[in-house]
């Protein structure tokens, strides 16, 4: 009875007025899909943070640890502070969304230097390094900063490689998660511009690789609605990525998801079928069997999002090769999940199991930090950026 | 791109802990929006006499604090409010929304009589499109979702067709696609009936 198509439905609701007005209202993205049952629910998206959290009230406090594990302030004074790649000299870049910047912190003499180093992009959420440069991705923008560590008082004018990536300008779940592959490729995903629709196949709801320049343009995988993380095996080579569930179908379900790509171009499900299992209320016509399942499931309405495999050998042998996902937090649920850092082991068979790693931001139905993405130092430590409180935390073992 | 600016130094966190952060403060807000001439154009009790300028008395403060930063930064152009938006620092503008959300709300003196035909059509598109469900039900706003109840008509209208036509985004693109396809009648029948609240 409510089936959306990006633009087909749309269509059919001005060609009709009269049955839009009973049957389909247009709906923002994140609403489509809500059944009438919850049609004065009051469950909305998070706002963003875009001012400064002074350093006193950024809740580093309050993280919990395995023992052993300790977490410090690394860096603060960056609204929105989302993504992260590491420069080959030790700089971090940090990508956000509504404010717009990319921030560059730098570690000199143990205290941090935060510059903003590009501003007044739409979105600017990927970032990626490669050869010296900083790759930024924002919504349909592509921006390379060449020999960016050398001048990041006066990054300059970038090269503006926007056209020859020739990305879709939808602004839904348009931000970009992007890395480079070990294949020298820049991987990143394009997410559906809806909570629910049907899409182009290979426009929307992939992950697609590219060659560093925009040429070379492959759909890795399809049926993916919106994956804010990925990373290689660094023993595999294969690619796993997380992924958003869609909203409105209930408290429990569909579960967010790890996936890895066994195969370029394979279907993981979306919009017909979530998590491997659950056929959409919505749209129909393809059966769950047709697609490939996840590899795990990551709670409902988590919204995990960045991800990196451990290599360092600060933390115990065991957390070798094991990722680590920040889960940024759910809106569409009474009870809110996720705003937390959870760690994913693979047992012999490859098998995945995940375990609690960061807790302590959720205080019964309160958040206090918005854990985004996660990335390794060069000594073996974890940085964990928060989006809420515009900070980067560090995360060290001592046995 | 300009220069790039140096935002702050993770220094002796210690030192830092000692003192606390003070909240923002409406007290400062105030004194804050007289000197930028704030009230010369959104109204002395934050309630707007001046037309295509919003009303800001109780703006929840995050719809503030957020346009005012989406404005700093160039992300949303409002030639009147560049000038003004300039070089304010972010505690600044979280008192300026601490201030104005203080204030009580009310309709502007200037606002007409409802007009029956609008007010149905206004209240059956707002049924249609749960505009409560965010604004909530008595359109007060909350969070970064802002008060329609009593705003100026005129206003709303502007905000309306910016957001249908693309020219306009908030901290996020919902209201672009909630108006997707609506008429002028539709625009002008929800300013009229979210002002008359």
């Amino acid at each position: 009875m409510f089936r959306i198509t990006a633009t087909m439905g749309l269509a059919a609701a001005l060609a009709l007025p009269s049955l839009a007005q009973a049957q389909q209202a247009p709906a923002p993205a994140w609403a489509q899909g809500r059944p009438d049952s919850m049609a004065n629910s009051t469950l909305a998206p998070n706002a963003p943070k875009l001012t400064v959290t002074p350093p006193d009230q950024v809740p580093v406090g309050r993280i919990r640890l395995p023992e052993g594990f300790k977490a410090e302030l690394w860096a603060h004074g960056m609204p929105g502070a989302r993504m992260m790649a590491l420069g080959s000299n030790g700089t971090i870049f940090v990508g956000t969304r509504t404010i717009g910047r990319v921030y560059a912190v730098t570690d000199q003499g143990g205290q941090r230097q935060v510059r903003v180093i590009a501003q007044g992009l739409k979105q600017p959420n990927g970032v990626a390094f490669r050869d010296g440069a900083l790759y930024v991705v924002a919504i349909n923008q592509v921006l390379r900063y060449d020999n960016i560590e050398s001048k990041l008082d006066n990054p300059g004018t970038p090269v503006d490689l926007t056209s020859a990536f020739n990305l879709p300008t939808e602004e839904h779940h348009g931000w970009k998660f992007t890395t480079f592959g070990p294949d020298g490729k820049l991987y990143m995903q394009v997410g559906a511009p809806c909570n629910i629709c049907e899409v182009d196949e290979d426009r929307h709801a992939i992950l697609v690789r590219f060659n560093p320049d925009g040429s070379g343009r492959e759909v890795v995988a399809r049926g993916v609605r919106n994956s804010v993380g990925m990373a290689h095996h660094p023993q595999t080579g294969q690619l796993w990525f997380t992924n958003n569930g869609r909203d409105w179908a209930g408290e429990d379900e569909p579960e967010d998801t790890l996936g890895v790509v066994q195969r370029v171009g394979e279907h993981f499900g979306f919009p017909y079928c979530h998590a491997g299992t659950m056929q959409d209320p919505d749209v129909r016509g393809r059966q769950c069997s047709e697609f490939s399942p996840p590899a795990l499931k990551l709670g409902p309405h988590t919204a995990a999002l960045g991800m990196r495999f451990y290599t360092g050998s600060m933390f115990p042998a065991e957390y070798r090769n094991s990722m680590f996902i920040a889960r940024h937090g759910s809106w569409n649920r009474t009870q809110r999940t996720g705003y937390d850092v959870v760690r994913v082991t693979l047992d012999a068979q490859g098998r995945p199991q995940m375990q609690p790693f960061l807790t302590g931001l959720l205080e019964g139905n309160t958040f206090h930090g918005r854990p985004t993405d996660v990335q390794q130092l060069p000594d073996g430590s974890l940085l964990v950026s928060d989006e809420q409180a515009g900070a980067i935390y560090r995360i060290t073992y001592q046995r | 791109m300009r220069a790039a600016r140096i935002l702050g130094v993770a220094a002796v966190l210690a030192a830092a802990f000692a003192s606390p952060t003070p909240a923002a403060d409406a007290g400062r807000g105030r004194t804050l929006a007289e000197e930028r001439h704030c009230t010369s154009c959104h109204g002395a009790d934050g309630r707007s006499a001046t037309p295509g300028v919003p009303s800001l008395a109780g703006m929840p403060e995050q719809v503030v604090v957020l346009q005012m930063i989406i404005m700093r930064e160039g992300l949303r152009v409002v030639p009147a409010m560049m000038e003004f938006a300039k070089g304010l620092t972010d505690s600044q503008i979280e008192d300026l929304g601490a201030f104005f959300a203080g204030l009580p709300p009310g309709p502007p003196d200037d606002r007409g009589p409802p007009d029956p035909a609008r007010m149905r059509a206004g209240a059956a598109l707002s049924e249609r499109l749960r505009c409560g469900a965010c604004h909530l039900p008595d359109y007060r706003g909350r969070e970064q979702m802002p008060r329609l109840a009593g705003q100026r008509e005129d206003y709303l209208l502007h905000a309306l067709t910016q957001y249908r036509d693309n020219q306009r985004t908030g901290t996020d693109t919902q209201m672009s696609g909630l108006l997707y396809g609506l008429s002028d009648a539709d625009l002008a029948a929800l300013a009229h009936y979210m002002a008359q609240q």
